[in-house]
């Protein structure tokens, strides 16, 4: 039985739906284990309400926020899938029936960057990036829809040969500049290498790794550590009002290239919005974070 | 050392507000006014400006930068279905002459003001109160009623709503009406220890 476009169309929308109302569970987790190493008593209150804010719009079946960003949906097709419609347009008309009947409504922030309208629907939207994946007999699809609150820290720089310092002092200087405009503690993802466009895709990926995972590379792992403590000492704190806990990982990717290196840095804010669905060509689908 | 929190009500006082202190914390009730449009704020700059009029008197109030899905139903009510912070960095340009021009004793919303803000609201005697991004449940939850939209012609998080609120919070002073802010004292904070920290990281590349 081959995959339908009804299932991608329930995908599309549910992904999107559920990744406004839930709070990873390892973002969860994060976030219980800063209150218990975070020295400042305001930053302490302030973990205490984003699990608070997580737990309630749960429970009540909310958004977590009032701002959904814009549709952002990274999808993997397996090698051994059998595909029984139009991928791409199952997924935009997926994306058009949830704007039309998803409830709590969406606020209008789909933007026109010439005219600055605004409303749901534009050119590009949904934003979908397309890979493959040998050998699965599934197409694994992922929602991250990204805001302005955390979207407009991301940097890339490209560098010529630079050493590990100079990559790791341009990550600093991006974590200083974005200081806690992005609703701390966050997530940043990091690219190294490979080309313009495919370093930032990198680094955004990394932002979809679950908190907590270690980098099987080991200069990466080190790095990650390095970089974790080292924002961290910035002292901006959950929200910005001060604190030792502004980032809850920061995980790296890399890529080989030539030898002009790009790095990029961008941020998932603290309700590290991003929600998974795999599905089977026997019509299974298994829902993940 | 531990926190001290406020039981505020709207409209207030000069006195009142010069009582706050940067990391306090507040819980407000009565009504607030909430935005989160950038051409909203150019259009206030135009009432103050004298070329059109404003939807509300907000002298002793408070404008928030928070978006809301309000709908009015058909009978005429209105209705806050969700509230939350937006970015008032954004709105850096504005408040300068927004916080005296309408008279606020409050402003707030996420990522606090720049110090030309700070420098206004402390002429002023307004505070800049800090939102949880991401809080649009227990935000919302404070919602008593809506008592009117402004510009409704504009889309939902852009008009100007009035709000009438109870134990609105926790909520963080970021800014002070004595021009202390959180906000700028970490950034500081932040570039003073840069050094530093490189050079931590640089003994810890070595090591290893
Ligand atoms: S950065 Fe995240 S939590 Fe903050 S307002 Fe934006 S979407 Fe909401």
């Amino acid at each position: 039985m081959p995959i339908t476009d009804e299932m991608i169309q329930t995908a599309t929308r549910e992904l999107y739906s559920r990744s406004l109302r839930k709070v990873p569970e390892d973002a969860k987790e994060g976030l219980r284990a800063a209150m218990r190493t975070e020295s400042n008593e305001l930053a302490r209150r302030t973990l205490d309400l984003q699990l608070k804010s997580a737990e309630l719009a749960e429970r009540k079946d909310r958004f977590v926020c009032s701002d959904s960003g814009v549709p952002t949906y990274f999808v993997k097709i397996g090698s051994k899938v059998e595909l029984g419609c139009d991928l791409k347009a199952s997924i935009r008309r997926g994306y058009e029936e949830l704007v039309d009947t998803i409830e709590p409504p969406l606020l209008k922030h789909v933007t026109n960057p010439l005219t600055q309208e605004r409303g749901y629907h534009g050119k590009d939207m949904p934003i979908v990036s397309y890979d493959f994946e040998s050998g699965a007999d599934y197409i694994e699809m992922v929602c991250s829809p990204k805001a302005l609150g955390s979207g407009r820290w991301a940097a890339l720089e490209l560098f010529t040969f630079p050493s590990l310092e100079q990559i790791e002092t341009y990550v600093l200087d991006v974590a200083i500049k974005a200081g806690a405009q992005h609703c701390p503690p966050v997530v940043m993802g990091v690219g190294i290498g490979g080309s313009f466009d495919h370093c930032a895709s990198l680094a955004k990926k990394q932002t979809l790794r679950p908190i907590g995972q270690v980098n099987p590379e080991p200069i990466l792992a080190q790095m990650e550590e390095r970089l974790k403590s080292a924002v961290n000492a910035l002292g901006f704190g959950p929200m910005g009002t001060g604190g030792d806990t502004t980032v809850l990982g920061v995980h790296i990717d890399y890529s080989s290239g030539h030898g002009f290196t790009p790095v990029a840095v961008c941020f998932n804010c603290w309700i590290n919005r991003r929600t998974s669905v795999k599905i089977w060509n026997d019509g299974r689908m298994e829902w993940g974070e | 050392m531990s926190l001290r929190e406020h039981d505020l009500t709207l409209p207030i006082g000069q006195d009142a507000i010069k009582e706050l202190r940067a990391g306090d914390l507040v819980y407000l009730s009565g009504e607030i006014f909430a935005t989160a449009g950038l051409p909203t704020h150019d259009r206030l700059l135009r009432c103050i400006d004298g070329q059109e009029e404003l939807p509300f008197d907000m002298r002793n109030g408070a404008l928030f930068h928070l978006g809301s899905l309000n709908e009015e139903a058909e009978d005429g009510s209105l209705r806050i279905v969700y509230m939350n912070p937006t970015t008032s960095t954004r709105f850096n340009g504005h408040m300068p002459r927004l916080i005296p021009g309408l008279g606020l004793r409050m402003t707030g919303g996420k990522g606090g003001l720049s110090a030309e803000s700070a420098r206004a609201m402390a002429e002023a005697g307004c505070v800049y109160l800090g939102f949880l991004g991401g809080g649009a449940e227990i935000i919302t939850a404070a919602i008593r009623k809506v008592t009117g939209i402004g510009w409704p012609e504009m889309i939902s998080h852009y008009r100007i709503a009035r709000i009438e609120v109870e134990r609105l919070g926790p909520l963080t002073v970021g800014i002070d009406a004595h021009g202390n802010s959180i906000y700028d004292t970490t950034l500081e904070a932040a570039a003073g220890r840069r050094e530093e920290i490189l050079a931590r990281m640089r003994t810890q590349r070595e090591g290893t």
